[in-house]
């Protein structure tokens, strides 16, 4: 199930490797690796190459079974894996294809805020925000949805909270969909799901979730900068959670359902954690109505944190925020599958596009692009490691055609848990970061220790894969300076 | 310590042995619990760190389980779902287990008695959450007068 890939990678050029189309392994499709020869190298054998290949043999896979330069070792997919597959030819839909964390995401605000304006005030900033915004595990927020009230958010996403003035029309209009995905199917959703998940909206959680305050140190791009609200110096925040419990138990639930499903529709899979069924049939369709609720609610989850950053922003300056112009950016989702339109061999052909840990990157003129972003393309937020960078990138003019417009969704992480854990004995994490202007504040010291930014690979690196891919295209970079983490 | 963690990319493997299909559960209540908390007297010695909470005020908690699952490794997923959702929904980490397992021509089925404490970060730092019990690497096997299971933890 884990063991390394057998055959080997054929470089295509200077960003793209392809693991060739074996049938006798089931594969029905190629795998295409975005990577530069020095993370190809660093890959060795690493097992995440054989779930590329794992996800080629999936019913319906179109063009190919896709990984980003981020790509590492996930269940079932590789993390940075993207695979399209086709209704109209028993194409499936599988809950490995979009994880556990349904719509973990991450969302940017800017604001006309300038590093200036944070000098004596950066450590009482990020103390209120450890204070004030929930974060690690355990940890309820003031916010309690259930019954009706959780059907309604399940369903409609941020529009239900810009109905209790919890979010403004910019934040429905960039959000990607707007926020919510049609067709979520609240009464799906199983009831230890929604009891997981009523008191964690508006949460970080722990792991690799944060609220970081960062500066924008570098400028690439200046004209989609601009339609970003993006200036070197300016003070943003960028926000990185997903589903909580709720999603986790979804996903959860789906897997259970779907012992035995491929079997009965004939389907062999080379591991149990590709479990999947034709998104034509009903175990189809019910996996997808819970899983749009469960990004729904994400959605909504990063919206109420943004709210409460807000507030703590108030307090600290005295002034409303909206005086601060911490609007919203943009928010991108990378664990989900949704229905696309792509042109396949010539046709424009709906498609059920699986990304998981991954970031869709629509290119400019493209009509899911809100009208703001729509001469410039859709904002790609890329987290990096607390230590060093975040990347803002825009969609390329090769996204659609090579990677069914999707970029990568961060560094990947270089070292496991364990391994980062091990590093960090005898050191102290915190006052590293201090040293280097990062302030840290963390719900513990483990989630610290494994989060540090040796645990990661150099976002730069892997920034610069998709921009010289045509994937996304290098707009900001952003330097952190305040982290707040569970 | 009838169990250790191994290394996976970005969560936590944990790989169990014991001397009977029980035991094997009850070690990997104790494992899992020591997995949220950020104390090691948890992994080590979890009936003095359940006596040391109560003592300081934390609230007692004992559930009762019943699972039926059709083969060993399930059942196991399926326990520990469930040891999860406690936690999750009714706070309540439950290191202190005892388990019986029956098996039959329908299946095995576990019954399950589980001691602990109400969630309190202020007496249990909590280190991280655990999303999900996953089917990756999944295994559950007898080797000789052994048990051994291996699951990895989305953390």
């Amino acid at each position: 199930m884990d063991a390394p890939f057998p055959g080997r990678l054929e470089r295509i050029d200077d960003v793209r490797w392809r693991l060739p189309c074996d049938a006798d392994r089931g594969m029905r499709v190629d795998g295409v690796v975005f990577a530069d020869a020095d993370l190809v190298a660093a890959l060795g054998d690493d097992p995440a190459l054989a779930q590329v290949a794992h996800v080629a043999t999936l019913p319906g896979i179109v063009g190919a079974s896709l990984a980003m330069p981020d790509i590492h070792w996930g269940y079932g997919f590789c993390i940075g894996g993207v695979a399209a597959t086709d209704p109209g030819r028993g194409g499936v839909v599988s809950p490995g294809g979009v994880g556990y964390d349904i719509n973990c995401g991450v969302r940017l605000l800017r604001s006309d805020l300038r590093e200036d304006d944070l000098a004596g005030r950066l450590e009482r900033l990020v103390d209120a925000l450890h204070a004030h915004v929930p974060t690690g595990v355990g940890r309820s927020g003031p916010f309690r949805f259930v019954g009706r009230e959780l059907d309604a958010l399940l369903a409609e996403g941020v529009p239900f909270l810009r109905r209790r003035a919890w979010a403004t029309d910019g934040d429905v209009e960039h959000c990607e969909a707007g926020g919510v995905l049609a067709d979520a199917r609240p009464d799906l959703v199983s009831d230890v799901a929604k009891a997981r998940g009523a008191d964690q909206c508006g949460t970080v959680g722990s792991g690799n979730h944060f609220v970081e305050v960062q500066v924008v140190d570098r400028v690439v791009d200046e004209a989609a900068a601009a339609a970003f609200g993006l200036e070197v110096g300016a003070v943003c925040v960028l926000i990185h959670s997903g589903s909580r419990g709720l999603g986790y138990q979804v996903c959860d639930d789906a897997l259970r359902t779907l012992r035995g499903v491929p079997e009965r529709h004939g389907i062999v899979l080379p591991d149990r954690q590709l479990a999947c069924a034709p998104v034509a049939s009903p175990e189809g369709q019910a996996y997808l109505g819970a899983m749009r609720a469960a990004a729904n609610y994400a959605f909504c989850n990063r919206q109420l944190i943004a709210a409460q950053v807000r507030e703590v922003f108030e307090r600290v300056f005295g002034v409303p925020w909206q005086r601060l112009g911490l609007d919203l950016v943009y928010d991108v989702a990378h664990n989900v599958a949704k229905l696309e339109a792509h042109v396949v061999d010539g046709r424009e052909t709906s498609l059920c596009v699986h990304r998981k840990g991954a970031t869709r990157a629509f290119p400019a003129g493209h009509p899911e692009v809100p009208p703001a972003y729509r001469e410039v393309g859709q904002p790609v937020i890329v987290p990096g490691d607390m230590g060093r960078a975040s990347w803002v990138l825009v969609g390329g003019p090769l996204a659609m055609e090579r990677s069914f417009g999707t970029t990568c969704h961060g560094a990947g992480r270089a070292l496991s848990r364990k391994a980062a854990a091990r590093s960090a004995r005898g050191r102290d994490v915190r006052a590293e970061l201090a040293a280097r202007g990062v302030i840290a504040r963390a719900a513990s010291r483990k989630g610290l220790d494994e989060e540090q930014p040796d645990a990661y690979k150099d976002v730069d690196r892997v920034v610069d894969v998709v921009h010289r891919a045509g994937l996304s295209l290098r707009v900001a970079r952003l330097r952190p300076v305040g982290v707040i983490k569970g | 310590m009838a169990w250790q963690t191994f290394e996976h990319t970005a969560d936590v493997g944990l790989r169990i042995e014991a001397a009977s299909l029980a035991q094997l559960f009850e070690e990997a209540a104790r494992a899992l619990a020591s997995l949220w908390v950020d104390d090691p007297r948890w992994a080590e010695d979890a009936e003095a760190a359940v006596a040391d909470a109560v003592a300081r005020g934390g609230e007692p908690v004992e559930e009762r389980f019943a699972l039926a699952s059709g083969e060993h490794a399930e059942l196991l997923f399926d326990w520990l779902h469930a040891l999860l959702v406690a936690f999750e929904v009714r706070r309540a980490l439950l290191p202190l287990v005892h388990v019986e397992v029956a098996s039959d021509e329908a299946g095995l089925t576990l019954r399950a008695t589980a001691r602990g404490v109400r969630v309190d970060p202020a007496l249990q730092p909590l280190a991280r959450e655990v999303k999900a019990i996953t089917y990756h690497r999944l295994a559950l096997r007898r080797e000789g007068a052994r048990w051994t299971a291996e699951v990895v933890v989305d953390v």
